[in-house]
C-alpha cells in the first residue's frame, strides 16, 4: 500500500490513548451496573418476576361443571342442567361499521331492545359485554349462523347451564331450586349443592396485551368435574298421588295457610313423597304461583310495599312446611304417649280407665273431647275415642322423667337431621323444665311444638317395630355414568319401643280405622287394612281463636306395616276443622292408589269380599244362556235388553273393574244399544238407600271413604252429577263420608 | 505491496473478500464481531416482531422483509466503505456539516409522527432520522477538528472548547425542536467523549460539571417544587409497578419479561410479553424479549458482543494511523456501545425510561445500514492501522 508517511503531529498521542481507556474505564463501570440489574431480576428475584409475569400473562377461565341429575327412586328425571348460552359483545374486537346490523338482528333473535345493543357497543374498550343469558340452542344456533354468513366480529356465546325441572309445578319444597350461577338455593338443590355442583375446571391460557388468547399451544386445560346426581326416594308416581290431593283438598277446604303432606317407608325412614300446597314452580321459582296472591300483590301501589309483599310471598311460598314449621301435633301424638306407657310397662293392653269427661290437674281442669265422659274404657278404646283423661293418667303413671325419657327417644326433642335445609328444631319440655301440668297436656299432644317429619317418623318408629329411622330423602350419590359414589341409605337410630309393643300399636291404629267409632274410618281402605290417628289443634298462638291445624296420621298395612302418611292442613276454614274428616278422607285416597301402586296385595275381610270390584268377563256373541252364567258366576247379576238369544254387546264391557253384585246390562239382538237414565240426587243419603235407588235405576255403584256399613254414614259426593242422563250400567261413584265425628 | 497494487487495479471479488492480505487486511475480529451482531440482531428482531407484524400488520414478515434486505445492502456498503480511504472524509465534513444542518432544519417542516419530528420519509424508499446523520456528522467533524487544532491548541478555551461547543449547541438545540432528548443526550455525550479524548483540557470539563451542578442547585432554590417532583420520578423509576398507568407500564412489563426469562429463558420464540404486552419489543424493547427468551446467558452474549465491539474498537483506535482514524473510531464505537448500553439500562430499569433503540437489533432499516456505513468506516480505518506492529 502506498501512501503518504503520517505527519508526527497528526500521530494518536499517549494521551488519547490513557484518556479512551479512561473512556472503557466509564463503560465497563455503568456494564457492571447493567449486569447486576439483571443478575438481581432474572436470577435472585426470577421466581417473584415468573410470579407476576404469569398474572399479566395468564387469563384463568373458569368451565362450569354441569351440575348432577336429580332422580326420582325410579330414575325418572326430576332435575336436570342442559346447555344454555350466554351472548355477550366485545366492542373492542367488532367493526363499529357492523354496529348496527348487530343490534338489530340481536332484537329480532332475543328480542333485545336495539338502543341497549349500540350502547353497549359504544364501550370500544371493552371485550365483555352481557347481553344476554342463558338462551336456548336454537336462539344460539341463529346467532352463530348470523355471525358466519355475515362475517360479524365481536359477537359471542359462551356455554353455560341451566337447570329444568320437567315436571315443573312438581316437589318443588323437596327439590328447591337454583340461581341465576347454578347454585342450589333451597331443597336438595340447596341441601347437596357441593355434590351436584361439581368442581369447576379451568382453562389456563395465554393472553396478549389486548387481553385476548394467544392461541392453543399456549393453553393448558383442567376439566371440568361434573357434578355427582342424586337417587331420592321420591317416587313420582306417589308425589303426584300426594300433590294432587292436596292441591284439591286446599281449594275445598279453603286452607289459609298451605297443606303438608308426607308419606314415608315406614321399615326405612325414606321419605316417598312429601309436599307442601300450594307452592311453586322450580323452573319459575320468583314468579309467585297462587294467583289470589300475585293478584293481590299486583294491586299493591306503594313501590316498596309491593316488592316486601313479594319477598313474603316468595319465602312463604318456598317454605317448607313439612320441615320448617312447627305445630302442636294433638291428639296425633297419642300414639307416642300410647307407646311409651305400654313400652315403660305402666299400662298394658288390657288395662282400664274411667273417663268422668274431665279431669283435674295442678288446678287446671281439663275436659275430654267428650264432655259426658267416655265412662270405663279399656286401653284401646282409649285411643280410639281419643280419651284425653285417659292419656293424662297414661302421662301421670309415667311421671316426668320416663314420659320426657320417651319424648326424647322419640327424637322428638332434637332435628331428624333430614337431608333438607331449614329444619326446626321443636319446642319441647325436658326433665327440668316439665311440670304437672304440662305433663298432663303433653300426654295428649298440646302445650309443646315439633315439626310434622318429626311427627310421621315417631309414627313411623312407633308401627315399624320400635326402631326410630332416620327420614331421608336422597339415598345414593352416583356418578354421569350411573356408577354409585356414595351409598347415602342411612342406619335407624334406635330401638325405642319393643316389637311387641309396636304389634299392638298396630292392632289397635287398625282398629282405630275399622270400627265406627274410631276417628281413623276416615281414611278406611278396602281391603288395606288402613290404621292412623286423627289430630286437631287449636293454634293459640295466632290472632283469631278458631284457626285450627287438621292433621291425620295413616299407617298401612296394619298387620305389617309399609307406609305412613301425614295429612296437615292449616287453617282450614270450611264446615269442620277435625283432622278426621278432614285429613282422613285424603289419607284413606291416597292409600288407596299407593298401596295397590306398590303392589301391596289387598286382603278382604268377609264384608269386604261382596263389594270387591273385578273385571267384568266379556259375554259378547255368547248365547244368552251362557253369559248369564258366567257372569252370575263371576258375582254379577244380569239385566237382558232385548229377545234375541245371543248376546250383541255387554255394558260394563270387559276393560272395566266393577264391583261385584253389580248389573252387567246385556244387549241382544234387534235391541238399541244404549237405554240412558237419569242420575239422581243423592248427597246426604245413607250409602244402602243410594245404593237401592240406584240398583233400581239399573245403573252400578261405586264407593270410597268411610266403610259404607257405619251407621253414620252418609253419601258426601257424587262423580256424575244428579241430572245428568247416562247409559244403562253406568258406574255411579259415591264417596262416604261419617257424621258422627269428635276428636 | 506492488503485487497487492496490481492486483486491486483489476478488480477480483475473490480477493475482495481476501482479508488476510498483510497490511491491507481490515481487522477480521472487528468483522466477525460486526457480522454476529448483525445476524443475531435480525434472528432476534425477527422473534421478536412476528407477533406484533401479525396483530398489527397481519403479516409476520412484516419487521423483518425489510430489515433483512438493508441488512444485505448495508454489509455491501460497509464491504465497499471498507475498502476506501477513510481519509477521503476529511474533504467532506463541511459538505456533511451543512447537510446535517440542513435536514434537521428540514425534519421540522416533516409532519408529526407520535408527536415528534423526527423522521424524514422519502416516499417509496422508507425513512431516516436526521439525527442519526448528525450523530455521524459530529463524530467526523469533531475528529477532523481535533486533529487540525493539534495537541496545544486542544488545550485552550478558543481552539479546545468554543469551536466544538459552538457545534454541539447548535446541533443540540436542532433536536431539542423536534424534540429529541435522548438523541441529543447521546451526541452530547459523543460530542464529549470525543472532546475528552481529543485533548480538551480536563479543567473544562471541570467546570462544565460545576456550572452543571450550580445549575442544578439553583434550579432547586429558584422552583422548591423540584425537589418533590423529582423523588416521585425516583420512586417511579426505581418501582415502575407503582405507575403502571404512566410511564411505568413499560419499564414494567420488561422487567416482568426479564425476570420471567430467569437464566436460561423460555426458549427462542417463546416469549410471551412480546404478545401486545410489552410495548416496542421489535424496537426499544427487544433485550427484554432477547432476555426472556434466551434468558440471563443470552443477554449477557449481547452485552458481549458490544463489549467485545467496544474494546475492539479502542484497540483500533489506539493504532490508528492518525488522530482522525483513531477519533473517527471512538466516536463510532463509542456511540454504537453507548446507544446499546443505554438501550440495555432502560430494559433493566437500571435508569429511567427514555427511548432509544438497540443498534443492530431494533427494527429500522436505515439506522441499520448506517451503523453498517459507518461500520465500513471503521474496518477501513483498521486496514491503515498499526495492528500488526505492536505497540
Amino acid at each position: 500500500m502506498n501512501e503518504k508517511p503520517v505527519k508526527p503531529q497528526n500521530r494518536v498521542t499517549k494521551s488519547m490513548k490513557i484518556r479512551s481507556k479512561v473512556v472503557a474505564a466509564v463503560f465497563m463501570l455503568f456494564c457492571f451496573m447493567i449486569m447486576w440489574n439483571m443478575i438481581d431480576v432474572q436470577i435472585i428475584k426470577y421466581e417473584e418476576y415468573k410470579a407476576k409475569a404469569s398474572s399479566v400473562q395468564l387469563r384463568d377461565t373458569k368451565i362450569s361443571p354441569k351440575r348432577g341429575t336429580i332422580y326420582d327412586a325410579n330414575m325418572k328425571v326430576l332435575a336436570q342442567s342442559a346447555t344454555v348460552w350466554t351472548v355477550f359483545v366485545s366492542p373492542a374486537e367488532s367493526k363499529e361499521e357492523q354496529h348496527q346490523r348487530i343490534a338489530e338482528k340481536l332484537e329480532e333473535i332475543l328480542g333485545v331492545d336495539r338502543n341497549k345493543t349500540l350502547e353497549k357497543l359504544k364501550k370500544t374498550k371493552s371485550y365483555y359485554e352481557i347481553i344476554q343469558y342463558k338462551i336456548d340452542k336454537p336462539q344460539a344456533d341463529a346467532i352463530r349462523n348470523f355471525c358466519a354468513e355475515e362475517e360479524i366480529l365481536g359477537v359471542n356465546l359462551m356455554e353455560d347451564y341451566k337447570r329444568y325441572y320437567p315436571y315443573g309445578n312438581f316437589a318443588a319444597t323437596i327439590l328447591g331450586f337454583c340461581g341465576t350461577d347454578n347454585q342450589g338455593l333451597a331443597g336438595i338443590e340447596s341441601f347437596y349443592n357441593e355434590e351436584l355442583t361439581g368442581v369447576h375446571g379451568r382453562i389456563i391460557s395465554a393472553k396478549n396485551g389486548w387481553g385476548l388468547d394467544m392461541g392453543y399451544e399456549y393453553e393448558e386445560l383442567n376439566a371440568a368435574q361434573d357434578g355427582y346426581s342424586l337417587v331420592t326416594t321420591i317416587d313420582e308416581t306417589i308425589q303426584h298421588f300426594l300433590e294432587r290431593s292436596l292441591s284439591s283438598k286446599v281449594v275445598d277446604y279453603n286452607v289459609q295457610q298451605r297443606a303438608v303432606g308426607i308419606v314415608m317407608n315406614v321399615k326405612t325412614g325414606a321419605i316417598l313423597a312429601m309436599s307442601t300446597k300450594p307452592d311453586f314452580d322450580p323452573n319459575e321459582p320468583f314468579t309467585i304461583h297462587d294467583p289470589k296472591i300475585a293478584e293481590a300483590i299486583e294491586a299493591i301501589t306503594d313501590e316498596k310495599e309491593k316488592n316486601d309483599a313479594i319477598s313474603k310471598a316468595r319465602q312463604s311460598q318456598w317454605r317448607n312446611k313439612a320441615v320448617s314449621d312447627l305445630y302442636e301435633p294433638g291428639s296425633v301424638f297419642k300414639i307416642v304417649t300410647a307407646s311409651s306407657a305400654l313400652d315403660s310397662g305402666v299400662a298394658n293392653t288390657h288395662s282400664s280407665f274411667n273417663c268422668r269427661g274431665f279431669v283435674n290437674v295442678g288446678g287446671w281442669r281439663i275436659n275430654c273431647n267428650q264432655r259426658s265422659g267416655h265412662g270405663v274404657l279399656s286401653f284401646e278404646q282409649a285411643l280410639i275415642n281419643s280419651c284425653n283423661p285417659s292419656f293424662i293418667e297414661l302421662g301421670q303413671r309415667m311421671g316426668i322423667p320416663t314420659f320426657v325419657d320417651y319424648f326424647e327417644s322419640f327424637g322428638l326433642s332434637e332435628k331428624t337431621n333430614i337431608d333438607l335445609p331449614g329444619e326446626q328444631k321443636s319446642l319441647a319440655y325436658t326433665a327440668q323444665t316439665m311440670t304437672e301440668t304440662s305433663l298432663a297436656s303433653n300426654s295428649f299432644g298440646q302445650t309443646f311444638k315439633i315439626t310434622p317429619i318429626q311427627m310421621i317418623t315417631a309414627v313411623a318408629t312407633a308401627v315399624n317395630g320400635g326402631q326410630l329411622v332416620q327420614p331421608h330423602i336422597v339415598s345414593k350419590l352416583v356418578d354421569k355414568e350411573g356408577n354409585v359414589v356414595k351409598n347415602l341409605t342411612p342406619e335407624p337410630k334406635r330401638q325405642v319401643i319393643s316389637e311387641e309393643v309396636s304389634k299392638q300399636i298396630c292392632d289397635i291404629l287398625y282398629k282405630n280405622g275399622n270400627t265406627e267409632q274410631g276417628h281413623a274410618k276416615h281414611a278406611y281402605v278396602s281391603g288395606y287394612r288402613v290404621g292412623g290417628k286423627s289430630g286437631t289443634s287449636q293454634k293459640l298462638d295466632t290472632e283469631m281463636d278458631d284457626d285450627y291445624i287438621a292433621s291425620f296420621v295413616g299407617v298401612a298395612p296394619c298387620d305389617d306395616p309399609e307406609i305412613a302418611i301425614l295429612i296437615f292442613f292449616d287453617e282450614p276454614r270450611t264446615t269442620t276443622y277435625y283432622g278426621g274428616p278432614l285429613a282422613g278422607p285424603v289419607v284413606g285416597e291416597l292409600m288407596g292408589e299407593i298401596l295397590p301402586y306398590l303392589g301391596v296385595e289387598p286382603k278382604y275381610t268377609e264384608s269386604e269380599k261382596a263389594n270387591v270390584s273385578i273385571y267384568v268377563p266379556s259375554v259378547v256373541g255368547k248365547d244368552l244362556t251362557d253369559a248369564r252364567v258366567e257372569l252370575q258366576r263371576a258375582g254379577f247379576t244380569v239385566k237382558v235388553m232385548g229377545s234375541g238369544n245371543s248376546v250383541m254387546s255387554q255394558f260394563p264391557s270387559n276393560s272395566n273393574k266393577v264391583q261385584k253384585g253389580s248389573t252387567i246390562i246385556l244387549y241382544t239382538e234387534g235391541e238399541i244399544n244404549n237405554v240412558m237414565v237419569t242420575v239422581p240426587q243423592l248427597i246426604n243419603q245413607s250409602p244402602a238407600q243410594a245404593e237401592s235407588v240406584l240398583k233400581g235405576l239399573g245403573l252400578n255403584i261405586e264407593t270410597t271413604g268411610v266403610s259404607k256399613n257405619n251407621a253414620s254414614a252418609v253419601v258426601t259426593a257424587q262423580n256424575i252429577p244428579a241430572g245428568d242422563k247416562v247409559q244403562i250400567g253406568t258406574v255411579v261413584k259415591l264417596t262416604i263420608s261419617d257424621t258422627a265425628d269428635f276428636e | 505491496m506492488k503485487k497487492a497494487k496490481s492486483k486491486k487495479t483489476q478488480f477480483n471479488i475473490r480477493k475482495f473478500f481476501r482479508f488476510a492480505d498483510k497490511g491491507t487486511s481490515i481487522d477480521m475480529p472487528m468483522f466477525i464481531i460486526t457480522i454476529t451482531l448483525v445476524v443475531f440482531g435480525l434472528i432476534m428482531l425477527y422473534s421478536a416482531s412476528y407477533v406484533v407484524g401479525i396483530y398489527r400488520m397481519n403479516d409476520s414478515m412484516h419487521y423483518i422483509k425489510d430489515q433483512v434486505v438493508f441488512a444485505i445492502v448495508g454489509v455491501i456498503v460497509m464491504m465497499i466503505a471498507s475498502k476506501i480511504d477513510y481519509r477521503i472524509l476529511l474533504r467532506y465534513d463541511k459538505l456533511v456539516l451543512g447537510l446535517s444542518y440542513f435536514l434537521l432544519i428540514i425534519v421540522l417542516f416533516m409532519p408529526e409522527f407520535k408527536g415528534v419530528k423526527r423522521w424524514i420519509i422519502i416516499p417509496s424508499v422508507g425513512s431516516f432520522q436526521p439525527s442519526e446523520i448528525a450523530k455521524f456528522t459530529v463524530i467526523l467533524v469533531f475528529a477532523k477538528l481535533i486533529q487540525q487544532q493539534g495537541s496545544k491548541k486542544m488545550k485552550t478555551i478558543r481552539y479546545g472548547v468554543v469551536p466544538f461547543a459552538v457545534i454541539l449547541a447548535s446541533i443540540a438545540f436542532l433536536m431539542v425542536l423536534e424534540p429529541h432528548l435522548s438523541g441529543t443526550v447521546i451526541i452530547l455525550c459523543i460530542g464529549a467523549i470525543m472532546m475528552f479524548v481529543g485533548g480538551t483540557d480536563i479543567k473544562w470539563f471541570a467546570i462544565a460539571g460545576g456550572v452543571l451542578v450550580v445549575g442544578v442547585v439553583g434550579a432547586v432554590i429558584m422552583f422548591p417544587d423540584l425537589v418533590p417532583y423529582a423523588e416521585t420520578r425516583i420512586v417511579a423509576w426505581r418501582h415502575p409497578e407503582l405507575d403502571l398507568a404512566g410511564s411505568g407500564y413499560q419499564s414494567y412489563q420488561s422487567l416482568l419479561a426479564i425476570g420471567s426469562g430467569g437464566l436460561f429463558g423460555l426458549g427462542l420464540g417463546n416469549s410471551r410479553q412480546k404478545h401486545l404486552i410489552l410495548p416496542e419489543p421489535q424496537n426499544d424493547f427487544i433485550f427484554s424479549v432477547i432476555c426472556e427468551e434466551l434468558g440471563f446467558i443470552g443477554g449477557m452474549i449481547v452485552i458481549a458482543l458490544f463489549l467485545a465491539l467496544l474494546f475492539r474498537g479502542l484497540y483500533i483506535s489506539s493504532k490508528a494511523k492518525d488522530k482522525f482514524g483513531s477519533l473517527l473510531v471512538l466516536g463510532i464505537i463509542g456511540q454504537i456501545t453507548l446507544q446499546a448500553f443505554l438501550n440495555i439500562a432502560v430494559a433493566t430499569n437500571t435508569i429511567p425510561n427514555t427511548g432509544i433503540s438497540l443498534p443492530f437489533f431494533s427494527e429500522g432499516g436505515t439506522s441499520l445500514l448506517m451503523l453498517l456505513g459507518e461500520m465500513g468506516i471503521v474496518l477501513s480505518i483498521s486496514r491503515y492501522a498499526n495492528l500488526n506492529k505492536g505497540e
